[in-house]
């Protein structure tokens, strides 16, 4: 292509006055990367364009310039951008850096807000510890539902009514691999306070108890130590004060199998 | 109050970004021309201003539009502005002219106008464009102000578009002479 000849074709001045046919814009934008001497013409006639009407310019009313300005200081931004990072067109060169500023930040942003979740379940940890006692005695501890629910080491156990207690439920979340379980009660009548709820675990054809359910914290998990791994059935029976050596089977309120 | 300074660049990255103060300065930096590219459009003062308005809110709303690499910012705006001051004519004239008038004689009407008999007189592109000969006037007449495209003109004024075309290159060729 004789490029000289494009150039002085009156092609870059019907397109910097919006002039061209959509293929002719299409082609000049080609041939403008290809050609430097194209893309400077371009420029040349945009500033000759721009600084001519800028000197031949009309000034509208100060009242005009009052209620525009007012109108521009007030107009907000789309919904969806809110102090965006400028676009990738408008340089390119600092997209790279905007980028890098994003994820740093998202990377900053998460963990501190992972830092701050660990201290909160090493805390956890530590009431737990110095709270639990094994076998005859549990603590509830206000887990959340979300740590204890995406959990994915937990087998969950439904625990149903038995008998006249039909409308009772819970569930229990068992992490096998620590022998916790974390229960939450869904329906369960308040034991008075000669009496407690017991869990019980069958394994190795063996009921042995896993702990004294506390039911006076409601909507919480109630967290139990010790459940023997190989346990088959679990079971809630309604015991005398600090519980049983074994369970009282026609006291049984909740029962459930792996 | 202080106004700030941009670069174009810095401009543009602002406007990007719905900075009200690069808006502020959009404005009060390219006002003059851009109203007087309306107004050699609409010579009614009342209207051209709106349009004036209408063409700094419709920046905010189309900014992400703007692509640097097809051209400068005063040329995206040049386009805006010239859109705008065409379609507010037409909705306009379409609101004046009677709907059974045949579109040739509509354009015809317009196109004899003499810039000079306008109420309001303002010195820009309109009157140079009127000094060229007659045959360069009438397309760039059509194409520039009325917003015909090249194959409309070629239809309306019975031409080839190949003449058209060759018209409208010498035409605006002629019109640099002129402008720079």
């Amino acid at each position: 292509m004789d490029i000289k000849n494009y150039i002085a074709s009156g092609i870059i001045e019907l397109y910097v006055m919006g002039l061209c046919t959509a293929e002719e814009e299409t082609e000049l934008i080609e041939l403008r990367q290809q050609y430097p001497e194209l893309d400077r013409a371009i420029l040349e006639y945009e500033e000759q364009v721009e600084n001519k009407m800028q000197q031949n310019g009309t000034l509208p009313a100060a009242a005009v310039d009052e209620k525009i300005l007012s109108q521009l200081a007030s107009l907000k931004p789309p919904a969806d951008i809110i102090n965006m990072p400028q676009q990738a067109s408008v340089k390119n060169i600092h997209r790279p850096a905007n980028w890098w500023k994003a994820v740093a930040a998202a990377a900053i942003l998460l963990f501190v807000i992972s830092g701050y979740y660990n201290y909160v379940l090493l805390k956890k940890n530590d009431r737990l510890k110095s709270l639990a006692t094994t076998g005859t005695s549990t603590e509830t501890l206000p887990l959340s539902d979300y740590t204890v629910i995406t959990n994915p080491a937990i087998t969950p156990v439904a625990m149903y009514g038995v008998g006249t207690h039909a409308i009772c439920r819970c569930t229990m979340f068992w992490d096998k691999k620590t022998g916790k379980a974390y229960i939450m009660i869904h329906h369960l009548p308040k034991s008075s306070s000669s009496k407690d709820y017991q869990l019980w675990a069958e394994a190795d054809g063996k009921v042995v108890s896993i702990g004294i359910i506390n039911d006076s914290i409601r909507g919480r998990f109630i967290e139990v130590e010790n459940v023997p791994a190989n346990a088959i059935a679990f079971s809630v029976t309604l015991e005398k004060a600090g519980g049983n050596s074994s369970p009282t089977v026609a006291e049984t309120y909740l029962a459930g199998k792996i | 109050m202080q106004q700030p300074h941009y670069t174009e660049a810095e401009l543009v990255a602002a406007l990007k970004r719905y900075d009200n103060v690069a808006y502020q300065y959009l404005y009060l930096n390219y006002r003059s021309a851009i109203y007087n590219n309306i107004l050699q459009i609409i010579p009614a003062t009342e209207t051209a201003n709106d349009v004036l308005q209408d063409v700094f809110v419709q920046v905010w709303k189309n900014i992400e539009k703007y692509d640097t690499s097809k051209g400068r910012l005063f040329t995206w705006l040049l386009k805006l502005t010239r859109n705008m001051a065409i379609n507010q004519t037409r909705i306009k004239n379409f609101k004046v002219h009677s709907q059974n008038e045949d579109i040739t004689n509509y354009v015809t009407s317009i196109e004899n106008k003499n810039p000079d008999e306008t109420a309001v007189h303002h010195i820009g592109l309109r009157q140079q464009v009127h000094k060229l000969r007659a045959e360069y006037k009438d397309v760039v007449e059509l194409a520039y102000f009325q917003g015909f495209k090249q194959d409309e003109i070629a239809q309306l004024l019975q031409l080839p578009l190949g003449t058209v075309k060759t018209r409208l290159r010498n035409a605006i060729i002629e019109l640099r002479k002129e402008l720079v």
